[in-house]
């Protein structure tokens, strides 16, 4: 199956480049994902429950970013499996600068899908990635909206805070 | 192939079975006629823990007339649909679009609200209750409510049935005189799917012009949907507008392709079978 499109997030090129090679925020972004984990540099593992009508299942995978331009590009591949398919594929990430708020988002992936699903689900899996798709952009570009006016900004400068008293706290009791 | 093992419970009433979906909540999975479930289990796609058959709620699969319209239990069959006189008589375009489902086993199991619940993107009901602008009476625990045809299908399989909820009625106001209905397709020759459907419904004034008109497509995109920009180009014209409004039937949508039907094929059936469907139509509201 082969995904290509582009859309664009309202948030200049530094921001989203940072959104997109920042595991934690991904995780949240990614529709279903319930574990984004980092192996070691650039490589990830994870899981996440895909749901499209009745069919559900969970599949486990890991990613590795590749040929990293920073802010610009990498590349993406992907190795999954799950109880009703596998999955394996590589994808391009493009980010072009529009104006100074807003950047432009292309991508595009060659992924093979392979076992029960894609008996009955070949004719849908071309939508059920596009709808997903289609939801992670829309949560991404609310998440980059949300950044600029403040509200996770604001959450992040309480979670420092946190972290620094909790460090505080911690050393004044001698604990690591 | 055999499904995952899952419990069944049967359901004596709308209320029962909300009850069991409330207790069961994500777990469960209504049943009515099976016939895309029962396959998407078996391929242990779908492994549900609890499945609630609704089946026996034999108020769900009456037709009746119900203040000047028409309202067809969820658990009306494709075939009960397809020859219900009042149906028939009064609707004739969804008793035409029932009777082109699938074939006579789907259509002797299958349900009006397990083909819209489930909202198959190749499904042909969804196009017929788009151009007839239906409601659709859905129940959960907090109560009724009825939501329009054009708000009901939000995306690839996905309705605004929410979890919880339960899709018990569709109320459609009957085709009245001087307005004609057609619903083509395109047939999938091996699962009996439409490539492509579409259903038109077309008002002609005293004038002879299109007053109203109304195209529901399904098998194009990821969802059927109300192909607006060619009701907006005929409506006010003469039928002889029909083949350039018919031309924009595909505009703005990301079609499906897949092995049977590449986008600009699927597309180009959208455009021919919208013109067929809407000359069709218009002669029947002549007629």
């Amino acid at each position: 199956m082969k995904i290509a499109g582009e859309t664009t997030l309202s948030a200049r090129r530094e921001r989203v480049w940072a959104l997109f090679n920042s595991p934690e925020r991904l995780s949240k972004l990614i529709p279903g994902c319930e574990k984004l984990e980092t192996l070691g540099p650039d490589e990830y593992a994870g899981t996440i429950v895909v749901g499209v009508a009745a069919v559900k299942g969970t599949y486990d995978g890991k990613l590795k970013i590749e040929d990293k331009r920073p802010p610009e590009h990498y590349r993406i591949l992907v190795d999954g499996k799950g109880k009703q398919g596998f999955l394996k594929g590589a994808g391009t990430l493009d980010l072009a600068e529009r104006d100074a708020r807003t950047t432009l988002v292309k991508y595009a992936g060659d992924v093979q899908i392979g076992g029960p699903l894609i008996q009955v689900g070949q004719r849908m899996i071309d939508s059920a990635a596009k709808m997903m798709l289609g939801q992670f952009f829309a949560a991404a570009d609310a998440e980059l909206k949300a950044e600029v006016s403040g509200t996770v900004a604001r959450q992040g400068f309480l979670i420092n805070f946190w972290r620094y008293l909790v460090r505080l706290i911690r050393s004044a009791f001698g604990r690591k | 192939m055999y499904p995952a093992s899952f419990e069944y419970h049967r359901a004596a009433s709308v209320k029962d079975a909300l009850a069991m979906l409330t207790r069961f909540g994500d777990d469960a999975k209504l049943l009515a006629g099976g016939h895309s479930l029962i396959p998407m289990m078996k391929l242990r796609l779908a492994q549900p823990a609890h499945l609630i058959d609704i089946g026996g709620i034999r108020d769900l699969a009456q037709i009746r007339e119900d203040g000047g319209r028409i309202v067809i239990g969820g658990l009306a069959t494709h075939h009960q649909v397809a020859t219900s006189a009042l149906v028939k008589g009064k609707l004739g375009m969804l008793a035409e679009c029932a009777a082109m489902i699938g074939d006579v086993q789907v259509r002797n199991r299958g349900t009006i609200a397990g083909s819209l619940a489930h909202s198959d993107p190749a499904a042909d009901y969804p196009a017929a209750i788009l151009a007839l602008e239906a409601e659709m009476l859905v129940e959960g625990s907090g109560g009724a409510r009825t939501i329009k045809a054009e708000e009901f299908f939000i995306d690839l399989m996905t309705t605004a049935v929410q979890q919880g909820q339960i899709l018990t009625h569709v109320s459609i106001a009957p085709i009245a005189a001087g307005v004609g209905g057609a619903y083509l397709k395109h047939r999938q020759p091996a699962s009996g799917f439409a490539t492509v459907g579409v259903a038109a419904l077309v008002a002609l004034g005293p004038d002879g012009q299109c007053k109203r008109v109304r195209v529901g497509i399904t098998g194009l995109g990821p969802k059927a949907f109300r192909a607006k920009a060619v009701e907006a180009a005929l409506t006010g014209k003469a039928p002889a507008a029909i083949k350039d409004a018919a031309a924009l039937a595909a505009d703005g949508i990301d079609a499906l392709s897949d092995i049977h039907a590449a986008a600009d094929f699927r597309s180009e059936l959208a455009r021919v079978y919208t013109r067929r469907a809407l000359e069709q139509a218009v002669a029947r509201a002549k007629a």
